[in-house]
This record gives structure tokens, C-alpha cells and sequence, in this order.
């Protein structure tokens, strides 16, 4: 009874690991995003660029094996059968803004989009604003697991920093479209500028039901 | 064991069968209801608890309800217990909450009064002292309980999964201790009249010895395990939630409460200790499982706030304290009445 009793618990401590490991991939994915983005506008589609976003793709699929296992444990051990639902459909929602950071990347790399020089400074910032948003949204998420107190204050920056972010997009969309460049460029420059952005926006969507979360869970 | 014995034994077997489909879905029903633990382990460990708390720890309350009026011929504690137990019966029917334990007192007086004997209003005070109490003592414990674990949790920034984990075991053995403690205290309403007519003899086990009265109360834990097996998971289903829609972790507190409260209220060598150390004690006699229930869910949403408390229920309790026992007393003084005049049985002894 008492080996049976130990084993549960190290399941449940395994299954704890994969949860953290999960948060730890977004935070890495926003980390080698950033730095891939960076390079991209220094050397665009180059092999530097090709290695960073392969690193981006595999980070991505181990996120998906994680994701996977977690559903699938959550069940086989019949845990938090109350609110597993909720905790699923977190989880799914963390996997969708990891698969964002992917495509975005890729997209980079498939399309190569020339960004003229004035824009960078700007797009750094977007990109900056946008990764933080998303580093915020893993610390309220990992928080949601030990520390109700703590999720509603990295929910405020993620809240913040989506609003930046949409400020940055609103200015720089404006500025192409006032430039002089093609139309087929601008629309391409700012279908790119929509696709990071998303990602504050799926940050935003998931601390919403964040929140709500701990609203339902308040014991 | 003669086959007259066992038919008029049946009552209050056909009572444990009813205290252990109802009573014992309040312990496991929001444990069950909410997947935390499966019917059949609930079932086990219920069964298993009541018969130790019923054949070790309930003469407390018997030697209580016995002071209360001796029930001395067979007949006689035949209809006390069928009176009792058509009462819940049919109080459960209408949706009115009652309890094994104040119907059993309303068929005692009843057959105190057919039978011309005097009641003990000094044990008769104690008794209805502890339905009182009962709830409002529950409803305390339950606040505390929720404070200290509340901040406990908080504190300690334990995982989630993890403190499913521990609520899990934390149900599991609240119930335990609840499913004996209920054995404890309720098996003198169920077996309680038929004391003074067990035929049995005393029996050596081993280590153990049991006595009449511990063999009478194993049959009774045993009806009432009946009723855990055969009929709770329905009323699991059916009234599991009705009360309030709790969760796991308030389901814990509600039962480690009750538990506490049925203990307090049942446990001989709490009592002796206390009063030896000059305390006051509680007094050993059968309270409400379901009461208790009610108080502690009470206390916690009065802490809450007491938004979503159906007020109506809080009446019914305070109704039940009356209703119940009256009822019980006035269709056993009809029964017995017909008993002794139609079919000719002793229904008491002078």
C-alpha cells in the first residue's frame, strides 16, 4: 500500500516536471525568436537564420511531445478530474502560441520579406514587446500551478505589454503605407506585422481564461 | 438465533439498511460525484469502518438511549425501530431532512408512554442538547478547518496535481475516520432496542472477545454496509449535490468536520478524559450525520459570504427537530396498539 501510495506520487512529480518543462519551452522559443529575428535583419535569409530556425521547429515539436504527454497522463492517472478540462485546454492554448513563434519564423524564412532600414529599430521594439508578453504569460501560467497570488500580476504585464505591442503595429502600419514602397510590399510587410503581433494577442486570449481559472478555482 | 428473533430484528435491520443508503452518501457523495475516488473503494472503505466503529466504539451512545427508556420485550423494540424507520422513510420522500437519530428518540417516548414507564427528561435534554449542537459545533469546525487549510495551501505554494493528490488520500481517510465515527454513534439507533433481548452469547476471537451487544451491533453494521452496496450510489447520484455544489477540497473539510463532530459525540474515552481533567464533556448520545453535513456546508458559505445558502433548508432542520420524533412517537404508540391488541404480542414487560 505504501510502495503504491509513493509510486502515485512520483508519477504526479513526473507529470509536474513536464508541466514546468512546458513553460520552460516558451520561454526558450520567445528567447531563440528574438535572436532569430535579429539576425534575419541583419542577414536575412541566411544559413545563421537557417540553424536558429530549425532550433525553433524542434523546440516547437518537443513542446507538441510534452503537450501530448500531459493530456495523455492527466487522464491515465485520473488526476484533477474537477478541472481537468480547464487545465487541457490551457495547455492547448500555450502549445498554439508556441506554434505561432513558428510560424512566424518560418514564414520569415520562406518568404524573405526585404525591411527597409528606418523600419528596424521599430520592429525590434515590436518583437521585444511581443516575446516579453509571452515570457509573462508562461510565469502567470506556471504560477496558475503553485501560486494563485502571483498569476494576477504577471497577467497585468502581459495585459500591458499586448497593448504596446498594438500601439508599435498601428504606428509602423501606418508609417509603410505612407512610404513610398510598392503595394505588394506594403501589404506583405504588413501581413508580417500581424502574424507577430498575434502572438500578444494568443498571449492576451490565455490569461484571460487564465484568470478565469482562478476565479474557479478560488477554494 | 431463532427465525421469531430475526423477523423482529428485521426493523431495525431494515433502519441500518436505510442509515447506510443515506447516511454514508453524505460522507463519499461529493467524493464519488466528483471522480475523486471510485464507488466501489468508497463502498469497501465505508463498510469496512463502520463495522469497527459500530462493534468497538458504539455503547456510548446505546447506554444513552437505553437511560432514556429500556425497551424490555421484543415485540416492543420491533416497532420502535419500524416506526423510526418508516419515518426517515417516508420524511426523505417528502424531501424533509430528518435523521435516524431523533426518530429513534420519538419511538422511544412513544413506547415509554404506551407502556406507562416514566422518560428520563434529564437524558431526554442531553439528547436534543446534542441536536443542537451538532450542527453549530459542525459548522464552527468547518470554519476553522477551512482557515488553517486555506492558509496552509497558500503558504506552501504546493502543486496543483500534487494537492490533488493529497486531497485524494485526505478524502479517503476523513472518510474512514467518518464512516467510523458514524458507526460509532448511529449504531444505537439501529440496534440500540434490541440490546436488552439479544439472545447471543459471548464469543472469543483470538485476541478479542466479543460481547452480545458487540455481535448485536455487527449484524447492524452489516445491514448497514447492505445499504452502502445496494442502494447509496443512488443517492449518491440523485442528492449528492443538492445541498451545495462543493468541491473537492470544501468536501474534505465537510467530512473531516462531520467526522470530528460524530466523534466527539460518540468516543467513551474522550468523554472519561475530559471529565477527569474537570472539562466539560460532550454528551455520548446519537446525533445527525446529516446535520452535521448541513452545518458545516452552512458555515462555509456563511463565510463566503452566505451567498447561494438556501435558507430553506436551515428551516427544515429546526423542523426536523420536532417533526421527526413526534411523528416517530405517534405512529408507535398506534402500532403498539395494535400489536398488543390485534395480534396478541408483549409488547412491553411491567
Amino acid at each position: 500500500m505504501f510502495h503504491i501510495k509513493v509510486s502515485l506520487f512520483a508519477h504526479t512529480k513526473e507529470l509536474e516536471q513536464k508541466i514546468d518543462e512546458l513553460h520552460d519551452k516558451i520561454v526558450e522559443i520567445s528567447m531563440v525568436f528574438k535572436k532569430a529575428f535579429h539576425l534575419f535583419l541583419e542577414e536575412k535569409r541566411s544559413m545563421n537564420y537557417r540553424k536558429l530556425s530549425k532550433q525553433i521547429k524542434t523546440i516547437e515539436h518537443d513542446a507538441d511531445v510534452l503537450r501530448r504527454d500531459i493530456e495523455s497522463q492527466l487522464y491515465a492517472q485520473n488526476l484533477i478530474p474537477d478541472f481537468r478540462g480547464d487545465v487541457l485546454e490551457l495547455v492547448e492554448n500555450l502549445d498554439k502560441v508556441i506554434n505561432e513563434f513558428d510560424e512566424v519564423a518560418h514564414q520569415f524564412y520562406i518568404e524573405n520579406p526585404d525591411i527597409p532600414e528606418i523600419y528596424h529599430q521599430k520592429m525590434k521594439q515590436l518583437v521585444q514587446e511581443v516575446c516579453e508578453c509571452a515570457e509573462n504569460l508562461a510565469f502567470a501560467s506556471r504560477a496558475f500551478f503553485k501560486d494563485f497570488t502571483a498569476v494576477r500580476n504577471y497577467s497585468q504585464k502581459v495585459y500591458f505589454l499586448e497593448h504596446e505591442s498594438d500601439k508599435t503595429t498601428a504606428k509602423l502600419k501606418e508609417a509603410i503605407f505612407a512610404s513610398d514602397l510598392e503595394l505588394a510590399h506594403k501589404l506583405q510587410l504588413k501581413t508580417f506585422l500581424s502574424e507577430v503581433a498575434d502572438i500578444a494577442d494568443l498571449a492576451e486570449n490565455c490569461v484571460d481564461q487564465l484568470l478565469i481559472y482562478v476565479i474557479k478555482r478560488d477554494i | 438465533m431463532s427465525l421469531t428473533y430475526l423477523f423482529f430484528l428485521s426493523s431495525g435491520l431494515f433502519l441500518g439498511w436505510s442509515l447506510g443508503a443515506n447516511d454514508v452518501s453524505n460522507i463519499f457523495g461529493a467524493a464519488v460525484g466528483s471522480k475523486m475516488l471510485k464507488f466501489k473503494t468508497a463502498a469497501v472503505i465505508a463498510s469496512v469502518f463502520i463495522i469497527i466503529g459500530a462493534v468497538f466504539g458504539g455503547s456510548g451512545t446505546t447506554q444513552t438511549l437505553s437511560m432514556l427508556g429500556e425497551v424490555n420485550a421484543l415485540a416492543g423494540s420491533f416497532m420502535v425501530a419500524l416506526s423510526a424507520a418508516l419515518t426517515v422513510y417516508f420524511m426523505a420522500k417528502t424531501g424533509l431532512t430528518t435523521s435516524t437519530s431523533q426518530a429513534i428518540v420519538g419511538g422511544i417516548i412513544g413506547w415509554n408512554l404506551y407502556a406507562g414507564k416514566a422518560t428520563n427528561l434529564t437524558v431526554l435534554a442531553k439528547i436534543m442538547s446534542g441536536w443542537v449542537i451538532c450542527p453549530l459545533l459542525s459548522g464552527l469546525i468547518a470554519v476553522a478547518l477551512y482557515f488553517l487549510l486555506k492558509t496552509f495551501i497558500n503558504k506552501m505554494h504546493i502543486h496543483i496535481l500534487m494537492q490533488h493528490q493529497l486531497l485524494r488520500l485526505g478524502l479517503i481517510l476523513s472518510g474512514a475516520f467518518c464512516t467510523y465515527a458514524l458507526g460509532a454513534n448511529n449504531i444505537a439507533n439501529v440496534m440500540g432496542v434490541f440490546v436488552d433481548s439479544a439472545p447471543f452469547q459471548t464469543v472469543s476471537a483470538g485476541f478479542f472477545t466479543f460481547s452480545p451487544e458487540q455481535i448485536l451491533f455487527f449484524l447492524g453494521a452489516v445491514a448497514i454496509s447492505v445499504g452502502i452496496f445496494t442502494y447509496s450510489q443512488k443517492v449518491m447520484a440523485t442528492i449528492g449535490n443538492h445541498l451545495m455544489k462543493m468541491s473537492p477540497f470544501i468536501a474534505f473539510i465537510v467530512v473531516l468536520s462531520q467526522a470530528l463532530v460524530l466523534f466527539l459525540f460518540s468516543s467513551s474515552s474522550l468523554h472519561d478524559a475530559l471529565l477527569a481533567l474537570h472539562l466539560p464533556a460532550f454528551p455520548l448520545v446519537p446525533v445527525s450525520s446529516t446535520q452535521a453535513v448541513i452545518g458545516a456546508i452552512l458555515g462555509i458559505g456563511l463565510l463566503k459570504g452566505g451567498r447561494g445558502i438556501n435558507w430553506s433548508i436551515v428551516l427544515r432542520i429546526v423542523a426536523g427537530w420536532f417533526t421527526t420524533p413526534v411523528a416517530t412517537l405517534l405512529i408507535c404508540f398506534v402500532s403498539l396498539f395494535f400489536l398488543e391488541n390485534v395480534f396478541q404480542l408483549k409488547v412491553f414487560l411491567p
